[in-house]
C-alpha cells in the first residue's frame, strides 16, 4: 500500500476537485439516509391503517433527485480527476522514458515498457477515480448509517460488533493474496508481450532450424502460466465475493432474528425494524462492496509499483552542463585512455583507447565487428558514460556540455537505419521540421539519395513504413545519412552507414561529403578499406583496443592489420571488376 | 468492414497495399453473427464447463428470487406482522418453515432465520462454483485462440514478415485476445442477471398484477435511456479508443526508435507531440465521465423511484386491505432484480463493440494465408539424404522487384563442396532462401534428392538443410538450450559441434559455460559470437546439406582461418554450399560457382577453371601477388 501514498501529491494537486467531489458524494448518502425514515413513517402508518402516502412518496422522489444532483456532480469531479492523474503520469512517463539510456532500455524490453504504460497506468487512474471515493463514501455512509441504528435502537447496534473482527481478518488476509496474484497476472501478461515480440524478431531464424513446435510449446507454457495466474485471481475475487456478502448476511440475520424478537414483543415497531434493516445495509454495503474494494486498490497498487520502478529509474546520463562548454564548437575531439564495459558483460567493449581527431579532419575507424567500434560512437555522443577515461570535445570533457547542446553538435548516423512510419519528408526533417525544402534536397543529394526519390510516386510525401519497412536497405541507410547530413553538425559521426550501399555509391557519397560539410570534423566506422583510405587519419580496432593508428598510406606501409585488411578487400573489389568485365564480354 | 484478405497477392505494388490492412484501425460494428459464431466455435471444448455454469446460475437465481420471499412472505407476513392484506404465494417457503420447525423443535422466528441463512449460505456458495466454471470456459478458450494464432504465425511465409511491422501482429495475440476475455465473461455473467429478472417478474405477478404491471411499464423508460446513452457513448468511445491506440502507437515508435530520437534531440518536440495526443484523449476520456456519470446516477436513482411509486401505490392498497404489507416490501427488493439486466446488458454493449473489433482482427490475421504453397499430399523424405541438389532454369524475383536470379543451372553432387563467389547483391542469398523454402518461384526448379523441393513439406525439407543465416537470432535460454534446440539427440553433439566451429572457447569464458544464460537477442554475446554459436547450432543438428550463408563474416580472421581448417571434418559426410563473398573460403571447395547480376558466369573445379583462363583464373592469380603491383586498374 506504500505505492498508492506516492500517489498523494497527485491528489494534492486536485485538492478542489478531491474536496467537492468528495463532499457531494457524501452528501448524497445523507440524502439516501433519510429515505428508511419515510419508510418507517410510511410502514408503521401502514400498519396503524393511515399514512400520508402521497407525501412520502414525493419526499422520497425529492431526495432520490437532490441525490441524483449531489451524485452527478461528485462523481463527475472525482472520476475527471482519475483522467487528469492518468494524463499527467503518461506525459511525466513519456517525458522520462526519453531521458533514459542503453543499460535501461536494455533492461526493460519494449513490450514490458507498453503493458506498463497501458495496462497499469489504467489500474491507477481506476483507483484514483473510484478509490478515494470509495473509502470516503463508504465510511461515510456506514457512518452515517450507524449513527441512525444507534439512534433508533442502541442495543440492537451492539449486534454488529462480533462479526466485524473475521471481516477485518478475511478482508486483510486477501488483500495480500491479491497483491500477489494481480502482479502475477500483470507480469504473465507482459512475458506473454514478450515472448511474441522475441519470437516475430527471429522468425525467419526459427523456420530455418524448424523450431515452429518449440516455440510454440515455449509459448504454451507461458499461455498456461498465464491462465494459471487468472485463474487464480479470480478463484481469490469469487470467493472474497462470495464470503464477504456471506458475512454481512449473517449480520443481518442476527438483527432479524434479534430484531423480530423485540417486535414481537411490541418493543420496537415494523417500520422502525424496516428503517433498520435498511441501514444495516448501508453499514454493511462497504463489506459486500470490500472484495472489488481490495481488489481496486491491490491492483492499483501492482500497478503503482511497477510505474514507479520506471519513474524512479535515474537517467544514466546526467544532463548538467558545467557552462564551460564553447556556444560554436569547432570539432576537436579527444579520448584519454577510455574504456567502456556493458553492465553485463564480463570483458570490456573498449579498452585505454586514446587519438585525437583535430577540427576538419577525418577520421576512419576500423576493425571487425565486436571490436568496440559503434560503442565508441555511441559514447561521442554520450549513449554511455566511458567507464575510465575522459573524452573531450574542443577541449571540455563531454559531460560538462548541455546534453542537446552536443548532440546537435554531434550527429550520429547510427548503424541500424531506423526510420519512423511517416512520410520522407518528416524523416528527414527529423529534428527540425520547419527546415526549408533547399537545405532536404541537398542533403538528400550528398546522400544520392535524391534520385531515388524522384522514383517515388509521391515524393517527398512518400510514406516509409513502420520502421522504413516499405524502403529497400540502401534506401533506409542513404535516407537515415542525409537525415543526419541535413543538421549540418560541425561533428559527423558514421557507423558503417554504407553495408547496404554498394562500394562506389559509397565512395561517390563520400567524396561529396565535404561540399556540404566544408570544415567539418568526421569520425566514420567502415568495413571497406576503399572508404578508410580517404581519411585523413585511420584507427583499427581490435578487441576494444586501438592495434593501429595512422594516416592511411603508413599504415599500409607497416604491413599490419590494415594492410592485410587492404589486400584482402582489395582483390574482392578486383573480383568484382573482372566479374563486371566478364559481363559486358558476355 | 474490410473484406478479409483471403489472397494476399493481389496484382500492385507487392507488400504495400494487401499488407496495409495491418496498419488500418478496424471499424468494427457492433455485432457481427459470423465473428460471433466463430468466437463461440472456440468456447466448444468447454460446453461441459458452460452447461455446468448455467445448471448453477439457475439455482442461484431461484435462490436470489427466494430469498426476498423468505423474509418478506414468512418473516413479515407470517412471523412477525400477519396483516389480513392479500398474501403473495409463498412457494413452498412456508412448508419449508413448517418442515424446520418440527424438525428442530424451533419457534417461527428462529426457524424462519434459520431457512433464510441456509439459503443465504448455499446461494453464495453455488455462485462462487459457477464464476470458477464460467472463468475456467472462458481463460481456457482464450488460452487456446492465443495458442492457435501463435502457431499461425510460426508458419506464415517470411514474405509476410518483410511487410508487416512486428508491434501490430503482437497486439492482436496480447491485447486483443484480453478484450475479449471481458466479452466472454461479461456475456458469462449477464444469464446471472438475466434469470432472476424472469423468476422476479413471474413472482410480482402472482402477487400482485396491478402493482407489478405498473412496474413492468416502467422499464421501457430505463430501456430508451440506457439506449440513448449507448448511442452517445457509442461515438464517444470510438474517439476514446482511437486516441488511445494513437497513443500506444506514438509511445512504441519512439522507444523502438529511442537512439535516433535522442541522438537527434527530438526529445521536446516528440514530448509536445505525445502531449497533444493525450491532450486530445483527456478531453474524450472527460466527454466520455461525463456521460457515464449523467447515465450512472440516473441508474442509481431507479431504486429510490421505484420505491416511491411502490409505496404510493402499493401503500394505498395495503390501507385498503387489499395487500399485505410484506408484498409491498417484496416488491421494493424486486425493483433491484428488475432494472439490473437492462443496465447490465447496455455495460456489455460497449464491451461488444470493442471485442467485435478484437474479434475482427484477430480473425483477419487467422485468415491470413500466407503459406508457401505446399502440396497436398508432400512426398516423403527419407531418414537420410543422399545430399543431391539442383538448380534447373531458375529465374526468380522478390515480388514487385527486378530478377534476382536469372536462369541458373547448378548440379551439386552429393557429398560435394560447393562454392558460390559473387559480389553483395548477386543473388547468392536468394539461392539458398529459395531452396531451403523461404519464398516461393515459378520459374524453373530445384531438386533435392532428384524430388522437386516444392513437392516437399517445407518443414520436412527444413530439417534435412542446415542453413547458417546471416542473420542470427538467440533464443533466451542458456547456451546449451540454445545449441541443443530441445532435441536430446543433438544434446550429444552440441559440444563437439561448438568445439569444429571454435566456439567452445568462449562459451567455456562465459560466467557459467554452456550453462550461462543468454539474454533477448543474445545482448551478453558479441556480434561474431553470436554467429559462431548459430553456426553451432546447425552442425549440432547433423544436417544432410550444409548452406554456410556468410557464414564466417563478422568472426576474427584467426578463428575463421582455424574453422577453415575444420572444414572437412564439418563438411564430412554431408553436401555443403559454401556461399561467400571472401575468396578464402573458396579455396576449399570442390566446385566453384560465380554468380554475378543473378546469372552462373563460371562454373568448374579449381583446376578446370584456371584451365579455362576466365574470370577465376584471374581472381585466383591475384592471390598470390599484391595486386597493386600487379598493375590492375584502381
Amino acid at each position: 500500500m506504500r505505492e498508492l501514498l506516492r500517489l498523494l501529491p497527485y491528489a494534492r494537486e486536485h485538492r478542489t476537485a478531491l474536496v467537492l467531489g468528495n463532499g457531494l458524494l457524501l452528501l448524497a448518502r445523507v440524502f439516501e439516509a433519510f429515505v428508511p425514515q419515510l419508510l418507517r413513517v410510511g410502514i408503521d402508518g401502514l400498519a396503524e391503517g393511515s399514512a400520508p402516502l402521497a407525501w412520502l412518496a414525493f419526499g422520497i422522489l425529492a431526495l432520490t433527485a437532490a441525490r441524483y444532483v449531489a451524485i452527478f456532480y461528485g462523481r463527475r469531479a472525482v472520476r475527471r480527476m482519475g483522467v487528469e492523474v492518468a494524463w499527467d503520469l503518461r506525459n511525466r512517463l513519456y517525458a522520462h522514458l526519453q531521458r533514459q539510456g542503453p543499460a535501461f532500455f536494455g533492461r526493460l524490453r519494449t513490450g514490458d515498457l507498453m503493458a506498463r504504460a497501458i495496462n497499469d497506468i489504467g489500474l491507477i487512474r481506476r483507483v484514483v477515480a473510484q478509490g478515494t471515493r470509495t473509502v470516503l463514501v463508504l465510511i461515510f455512509s456506514s457512518g452515517v448509517a450507524f449513527t441512525f441504528m444507534v439512534v433508533q435502537s442502541p442495543s440492537l447496534t451492539l449486534l454488529l460488533i462480533p462479526p466485524m473482527p473475521i471481516i477485518f481478518v478475511v478482508a486483510y488476509l486477501s488483500s495480500q493474496r491479491l497483491y500477489r496474484e494481480s502482479m502475477d497476472v500483470q507480469e504473465g501478461f507482459s512475458t506473454l508481450s514478450d515472448r511474441v515480440q522475441e519470437n516475430l524478431g527471429g522468425i525467419r531464424t526459427i523456420q530455418a532450424l524448424g523450431q515452429e513446435e518449440r516455440e510454440v510449446a515455449r509459448f504454451g507454457a507461458d499461455n498456461e502460466a498465464y491462465l494459471g495466474a487468472n485463474l487464480a485471481l479470480l478463484r481469490t475475487n469469487s470467493a472474497l465475493a462470495a464470503v464477504m456478502p456471506g458475512l454481512g448476511g449473517l449480520a443481518v440475520l442476527c438483527v432479524l432474528y434479534f430484531g423480530g424478537v423485540r417486535v414481537l414483543s411490541g418493543d420496537i415497531t415494523l417500520g422502525t425494524f424496516t428503517a433498520f434493516v435498511w441501514y444495516l445495509n448501508m453499514v454493511l454495503w462497504p463489506v459486500r462492496e470490500a472484495g472489488n474494494m481490495i481488489n481496486l486498490f491491490q491492483r492499483g497498487a501492482a500497478g503503482c509499483a511497477r510505474l514507479w520502478e520506471l519513474l524512479d529509474a535515474e537517467p544514466e546520463i546526467a544532463d548538467r552542463p558545467s557552462g564551460r562548454a564553447p556556444e560554436r564548437v569547432e570539432g576537436a575531439l579527444e579520448l584519454d585512455r577510455v574504456s567502456f564495459r556493458y553492465p553485463s558483460a564480463d570483458t570490456a567493449a573498449l579498452d585505454d583507447v586514446s587519438f585525437r581527431v583535430a577540427p576538419g579532419e577525418t577520421l576512419a575507424i576500423l576493425g571487425r565487428v565486436g571490436a568496440g567500434k559503434s560503442t565508441l560512437l555511441h559514447l561521442l555522443v554520450r549513449l554511455g558514460e566511458p567507464t575510465r577515461g575522459e573524452i573531450k570535445l574542443d577541449g571540455v570533457p563531454l559531460d560538462e556540455y548541455g546534453l542537446a547542446h552536443l548532440r546537435r553538435s554531434v550527429a550520429l548516423v547510427p548503424q541500424d537505419a531506423f526510420l519512423f512510419s511517416e512520410s520522407v519528408r518528416e524523416n528527414l526533417s527529423y529534428d527540425d521540421p520547419d527546415r526549408d525544402r533547399d537545405e532536404l534536397e541537398h542533403a538528400a543529394d550528398v546522400a544520392d539519395f535524391a534520385e531515388t526519390l524522384a522514383g517515388f510516386p509521391e515524393g517527398w510525401e512518400t510514406l516509409v513504413g513502420e520502421r522504413g519497412v516499405l524502403l529497400s536497405g540502401g534506401q533506409k541507410q542513404r535516407l537515415t545519412l542525409a537525415r543526419a547530413l541535413v543538421r549540418r553538425a560541425p561533428v559527423l559521426l558514421l557507423d558503417d552507414p554504407f553495408a547496404s550501399v554498394d562500394a562506389e555509391t559509397e565512395e561517390r557519397i563520400l567524396g561529396r561529403l565535404p561540399q556540404l560539410r566544408g570544415r567539418g570534423t568526421t569520425v566514420m566506422v567502415t568495413h571497406r578499406v576503399s572508404a578508410a583510405r580517404l581519411a585523413d587519419r585511420v584507427v583499427v580496432l581490435e578487441a576494444g583496443r586501438v592495434i593501429e593508428a595512422g594516416p592511411p598510406d603508413a599504415l599500409r606501409a607497416q604491413g599490419g592489420a590494415y594492410a592485410e585488411m587492404e589486400r584482402v578487400q582489395r582483390r574482392e573489389r578486383l573480383l568484382v571488376q573482372q566479374l563486371e568485365e566478364g559481363g559486358d564480354a558476355a | 468492414m474490410t473484406g478479409p484478405p483471403v489472397t494476399p497477392k493481389p496484382p500492385g505494388p507487392p507488400g504495400r497495399l494487401d499488407h496495409a490492412v495491418f496498419d488500418a484501425d478496424l471499424s468494427g460494428r457492433a455485432f457481427d453473427l459470423r465473428l460471433a459464431l466463430r468466437l463461440a466455435r472456440y468456447l466448444r471444448p468447454y460446453a461441459g464447463l458452460l452447461v455446468g455454469s448455467s445448471v448453477l446460475v439457475l439455482i442461484a437465481a431461484v435462490m436470489g428470487v427466494a430469498m426476498p420471499v423468505v423474509m418478506t412472505r414468512v418473516i413479515i407476513d407470517e412471523v412477525l406482522f400477519p396483516t389480513p392484506g392479500r398474501k403473495a404465494p409463498d412457494f413452498g417457503t412456508l412448508a419449508a418453515l413448517r418442515g424446520i420447525e418440527s424438525a428442530t423443535g424451533l419457534d417461527p422466528l428462529p426457524a424462519a432465520c434459520l431457512l433464510y441463512a441456509s439459503i443465504l449460505l448455499v446461494m453464495v456458495g453455488v455462485m462462487h462454483a459457477q464464476r470458477m466454471l464460467l472463468a475456467r470456459a472462458c481463460l481456457s478458450a482464450l488460452r487456446d485462440l492465443r495458442q492457435r494464432l501463435f502457431a499461425h504465425l510460426q508458419g506464415l511465409a517470411p514474405s509476410f514478415y518483410d511487410h508487416v511491422a512486428v508491434g501490430r501482429v503482437m497486439t492482436r495475440v496480447t491485447n486483443d485476445v484480453e478484450v475479449l476475455l471481458e466479452l466472454f465473461w461479461g456475456v458469462g455473467m449477464l444469464v446471472g442477471e438475466v434469470v432472476p429478472f424472469f423468476l422476479a417478474l413471474v413472482l410480482m405477478f402472482a402477487a400482485d398484477p396491478a402493482l407489478a404491471a405498473l412496474l413492468l411499464l416502467s422499464l421501457p423508460v430505463v430501456g430508451v435511456a440506457t439506449w440513448l446513452f449507448r448511442r452517445a457513448t457509442r461515438v464517444v468511445y470510438r474517439q476514446v479508443r482511437q486516441s488511445v491506440s494513437r497513443l500506444n502507437q506514438n509511445l512504441q515508435e519512439n522507444l523502438s526508435g529511442m537512439r535516433v530520437v535522442q541522438t537527434h534531440v527530438r526529445e521536446p518536440r516528440n514530448l509536445a507531440r505525445y502531449g497533444e495526443i493525450n491532450q486530445e484523449n483527456r478531453r474524450q476520456e472527460t466527454h466520455a465521465v461525463h456521460l457515464e456519470v449523467a447515465y450512472g446516477g440516473f441508474v442509481d436513482s431507479l431504486n429510490g423511484m421505484a420505491l416511491a411509486l411502490i409505496l404510493g401505490f402499493g401503500g394505498v392498497q395495503v390501507l385498503g386491505g387489499a395487500l399485505s404489507l410484506g408484498t409491498v416490501v417484496l416488491f421494493a427488493r424486486y425493483t433491484d432484480l428488475l432494472m439490473r439486466p437492462i443496465v447490465a446488458l447496455g455495460e456489455q454493449y460497449n464491451v461488444l463493440y470493442r471485442a467485435m473489433a478484437s474479434a475482427e482482427r484477430i480473425f483477419q490475421l487467422l485468415d491470413w494465408d500466407e503459406h508457401l504453397r505446399t502440396p497436398a499430399t508432400p512426398r516423403a523424405l527419407p531418414e537420410r539424404l543422399s545430399g543431391s541438389v539442383s538448380f534447373r532454369n531458375l529465374t526468380f524475383a522478390y515480388p514487385g522487384g527486378p530478377p534476382v536470379l536469372e536462369d541458373v543451372n547448378i548440379d551439386v553432387a552429393p557429398g560435394e563442396k560447393l562454392a558460390i563467389v559473387g559480389a553483395t547483391g548477386s543473388g547468392k542469398t536468394t539461392l539458398a532462401r529459395l531452396l531451403s523454402r523461404f519464398y516461393d518461384f515459378d520459374e524453373g526448379e530445384i531438386l533435392v534428392d532428384g524430388v522437386d523441393v516444392r513437392d516437399l513439406d517445407p518443414r520436412a525439407l527444413r530439417g534435412r538443410l542446415g542453413v547458417v543465416l546471416q542473420d542470427f537470432h538467440v533464443f533466451t535460454g542458456s547456451v546449451r538450450e540454445n545449441l541443443e534446440l530441445g532435441e536430446a539427440t543433438v544434446a550429444t553433439r552440441a559440444e563437439e559441434a561448438a568445439r569444429l566451429v571454435q566456439a567452445d572457447g568462449f562459451i567455456r569464458a562465459l560466467p557459467e559455460g554452456y550453462d550461462t544464460d543468454l539474454t533477448e537477442r543474445g545482448g551478453n554475446l558479441s556480434h561474431g559470437q553470436r554467429q559462431l554459436l548459430s553456426f553451432a547450432r546447425v552442425l549440432a543438428t547433423d544436417p544432410d546439406i550444409l548452406i554456410l550463408d556468410e557464414a564466417t563474416s563478422s568472426i576474427d580472421p584467426e578463428t575463421e582461418g582455424r574453422i577453415q581448417e575444420a572444414l572437412h571434418r564439418i563438411t564430412e559426410g554431408r553436401t555443403a554450399i559454401l556461399i561467400a563473398h571472401r575468396l578464402l573460403t573458396v579455396q576449399e571447395a570442390d566446385r566453384i560457382v560465380v554468380l554475378h547480376h543473378g546469372r552462373v558466369r563460371e562454373t568448374g573445379t579449381h583446376d578446370e577453371l584456371l584451365a579455362q583462363g576466365g574470370i577465376y583464373s584471374t581472381l585466383h592469380a591475384l592471390q598470390f601477388r599484391d595486386p597493386e603491383e600487379g598493375g590492375a586498374p584502381a
